[in-house]
């Protein structure tokens, strides 16, 4: 057995421990160093990540492939990203505690189990893994009500996501003998044999991801979990484990039912064009800019499914790239975002960012960059996620649902630049507060990814090109 | 297996409907929602046992046991959160909550 | 014979039990009857043949899950009558829905049979001459190493998360300081005071000990403080 195959896992959960002991065993406020230690170990892991070989372990319930290196990486720069916006907010909230970045390395961990799962076992237990450390994140600020409630919304429609997937795996599992993703596609690869019981099972497992990706018919707890959440959980959340979850669809539905891909296509199809239209028509009403950034974030997954419902390679590739982008699109809003706040006061209202284009043009700018970004005007990143994403979507005869995407994305354009008006054009308030440094580097990060990718945008879309083929061997 | 295995899939099937139609039914009291999302994991690890039984495979029960490991875990992280929001608030009851609308 | 009856009276008790877990006015009477749930399951388990999970789940479930809930349920003071409200309104969706459900996975499940290849694929057939007890440990311990540890972590997890949630200090309880009951003298304590004949504490006053700077009181009133706002 080749137990090294998990070895950044290994490491990142021992770095874990070893944080939690440092928190521990210090009398005295250790937030600042676990936060970190956090980004430390999450530095050796994506190193660990790079250099490991790739191949199938532990009795076929791991594999290391480029598709799986890809993800772990994307995932690994979020969390780092996620656990950089925290460190400024935690510390004016009162909510200096070293368990947040052990909660969010574990959640880490249980998303690159995610990335890796090659059998229903394992990608139950990390996608457990990675929710209930959210859970817990979620519903951190224990005295606010806000916080609480967010969790507990969270929690139980998590939990009954996780059952009613876990039903499904049953199902999948009785009805073909095998939970082994490859075994199960050599077992499906006779699509004569599949019984109905079977179909059920794959709706139960898909309706389960697409929970935690908040896909339409499941998206219900987004807003206000987005919005009850302590703002550096919600960057968090909108972030690492939606790439997690949707790798992990991909994986599932490339890889064991593969061949399945007449039955499930047209769920997939219904689910983005839902999640589409509900992004873009619930974000138009939207005063508080976390529940604005929680039904963009229900737009987003519906493009980027997509790509997973063209099936092609051409698709799958899309959908990493939109990840791509949407990761650090998503990192630096938010950002800009917590750099919100006026007298040690967060502010969460679209209207108080009038004026800010005069107050502090630098954060204007960034802001403005991403909003064009998530807007997919060119050159910034959105609008090539979404180029790819369209492309393929058209290569595969998806013309309804590439219209749609495009008609979809003209409605969610409005609301974007009704921020970007809002900043630069509306009358305007007093000024924020300094921005801290923490906050600077991770928007200004974010925003010369988005805006300068075109220039060198050969070397991500030859590593998503080499992800995508590895998925569909 | 002393009956066919249809009959526990039907029972696990009629655990799983109880569990939907418990927090359908009590969507006011969250420890009673706990407690249904309980019942669908016992379905489902009810359904994994017999498939066990009758593939002659004993994969399905040790998954039995990392779920009943995870449930366990879900449950005490439920029952905390369900503990401090009532701390918060004074009472368990979601659905009345103005405090966040969508 | 025995046991095919023995099965329909544990499945015919679990499914009664179950719809009371949902349907019972008291929480707490939902609690027992999920008790006698999970005890009939594990009779199921047994019949199925799966005798350490059956344990399993009366040990961890019943012993610790289930009475967990019976815990909460008796430590937060809730009016129970309160959230019935609106149950009487969601029972004929939630009748529908249910109804619906079971009878597409009746149906579903109906067709249910040994797909050709799974005899072929299964990956860990049962060994006839170990016991059930045996044969898990043998697998988990190696095969399934893996999740094992993941599960491992998830407790780990529900551990910090359970902690981090619910555990406050307690800065109103008293600890006993040794070092400085030691380091007390009499002159920070004692105060000698000459009292005239015949003077009562009228005329000189009720007499307090010194409010002596002690850091753990300071704490404790900041510490109350905070724990009302």
């Amino acid at each position: 057995m080749n137990w090294t195959l998990a070895l950044p896992e290994i490491v990142l959960a021992c770095c874990g421990m070893a944080i939690l002991l440092i928190g521990v065993l210090q009398k005295r406020d250790t937030f600042h160093l676990c936060s970190m230690l956090t980004v430390g170990a999450f530095l050796i892991t994506a190193e660990l990540v790079v250099s490991g070989s790739p191949g199938l372990g532990y009795n076929g319930l791991f594999t290391v492939d480029t598709f799986s290196t890809f993800v772990k990486l994307l995932v690994l720069v979020a969390a780092t990203l996620g656990v950089i916006l925290s460190l400024d907010y935690n510390e004016h909230a009162n909510l200096r505690r070293f368990e947040f970045p052990v909660l969010m390395l574990y959640s880490t961990v249980g998303m690159l189990v995610m990335a890796s799962a090659s059998n229903l076992m394992s990608l139950y237990l990390g996608l457990e893994l990675q929710s209930l450390s959210i859970y817990v994140l979620a519903a951190f600020a224990r005295d606010e009500l806000r916080s609480s409630e967010a969790g507990l919304k969270y929690f139980v429609l998590g939990s009954l996501a996780s059952g009613l997937l876990l039903y499904g795996v049953s199902l999948v599992y009785g009805f073909s003998g095998t939970m082994e993703f490859a075994r199960l596609a050599q077992a499906l690869s006779n699509p004569a044999h599949v019984s109905p019981g079977l179909t059920v099972g794959v709706v139960f497992v898909i309706a389960g991801l697409a929970f935690k990706i908040s896909a339409v018919p499941f998206h219900m707890w987004t807003p206000d979990v987005y919005e009850g959440a302590p703002t550096p959980v919600t960057a968090f959340l909108s972030t690492a484990p939606k790439v997690a979850a949707i790798a992990l669809l991909m994986r599932v539905m490339a890889t064991p039912f593969g061949h399945l891909l007449v039955q499930w296509q047209q769920v997939i199809i219904l689910v983005s064009i839902l999640s589409m239209l509900l992004g873009a028509l619930g974000a138009i009403g939207q005063r508080n800019i976390k529940r604005l950034m929680a039904y963009s974030s229900i737009g987003h997954m519906g493009y980027a499914l997509i790509g997973l419902a063209a099936g092609s390679e051409a698709g799958l590739r899309g959908v990493l790239i939109y990840m791509l982008t949407y990761v650090f699109m998503s990192a630096g809003t938010f950002a800009c975002i917590l750099a919100m706040r006026r007298r040690g006061r967060m502010l969460e209202q679209i209207s108080d960012l009038a004026g800010l284009s005069r107050t502090d043009p630098g954060l204007a700018l960034a802001f403005a960059i991403f909003m064009f970004s998530m807007a997919g005007i060119p050159p910034f990143t959105g609008f090539f996620g979404k180029y790819f994403i369209f492309t393929s979507a058209v290569q595969s005869g998806l013309w309804t649902l590439a219209v749609i995407g495009v008609l979809t994305s003209v409605v969610g354009a409005f609301y974007y630049i009704r921020i970007i008006k809002v900043i630069y054009f509306d009358a305007g308030g007093a000024e924020f507060d300094h921005c801290p440094a923490s906050l600077s580097v991770v928007a200004a990060a974010g925003a010369l990814f988005t805006t300068f990718f075109f220039v060198l945008p050969a070397p991500f879309i030859a590593a998503a090109d080499a992800a995508a083929k590895a998925l569909l061997l | 297996m002393a009956v066919d295995l249809f009959h526990y899939l039907f029972v696990a099937a009629m655990l799983l409907v109880m569990g939907i139609f418990g927090i359908f039914l009590n969507r006011k009291n969250v420890i009673v929602i706990l407690m249904s999302i309980e019942l669908i994991l016992l379905a489902a690890n009810l359904n994994l046992v017999a498939f066990s039984a009758s593939l002659d495979d004993l994969v399905g029960q040790v998954f039995v046991m990392f779920t009943l490991t995870v449930a366990a875990a879900e449950a005490a992280i439920g029952l905390a959160i369900v503990v401090i929001y009532f701390r918060n608030r004074g009472s368990i009851q979601v659905e009345d909550v103005n405090l966040m609308k969508g | 014979m025995i046991s095919a009856v023995l099965f329909y009276v544990f499945a015919a008790i679990l499914l009664v039990s179950a719809a009371m877990v949902v349907s019972s006015r008291n929480p707490v009477h939902s609690v027992l009857f999920l008790i006698l749930a999970f005890f009939n399951a594990a009779a199921l388990f047994l019949l199925a043949g799966a005798e350490f999970l059956a344990m399993i789940l009366v040990i961890v479930y019943v012993g610790a899950v289930a009475v967990l809930f019976l815990f909460v349920v008796m430590m937060l003071d809730i009016n129970f009558a309160e959230l019935r409200s609106g149950y009487q309104r969601y029972l004929p969706v939630g009748l529908a829905v249910g109804a619906v459900l079971l009878t597409e996975l009746a149906i579903v499940l109906g067709g249910w049979k040994v797909s050709p290849e799974a005899v072929t694929l299964r990956l860990s057939p049962r060994a006839a001459e170990l016991h059930n007890t045996l044969q898990l440990g043998r697998l988990i311990y190696t095969d399934y190493i893996f999740l094992f540890q993941a599960a491992g972590l998830v407790l780990l997890v529900a551990m910090i998360g359970a902690i981090v949630l619910t555990l406050r200090d307690r800065t109103k309880s008293r600890h006993q300081n040794i070092a400085h009951q030691i380091a007390r003298t009499p002159a920070d304590t004692l105060e000698l005071v000459d009292v005239p004949s015949r003077a009562g504490v009228a005329s000189i006053g009720i007499l307090r000990p010194k409010p002596a700077p002690q850091p753990e009181q300071a704490e404790a009133s900041t510490g109350h403080a905070e724990g009302h706002h």
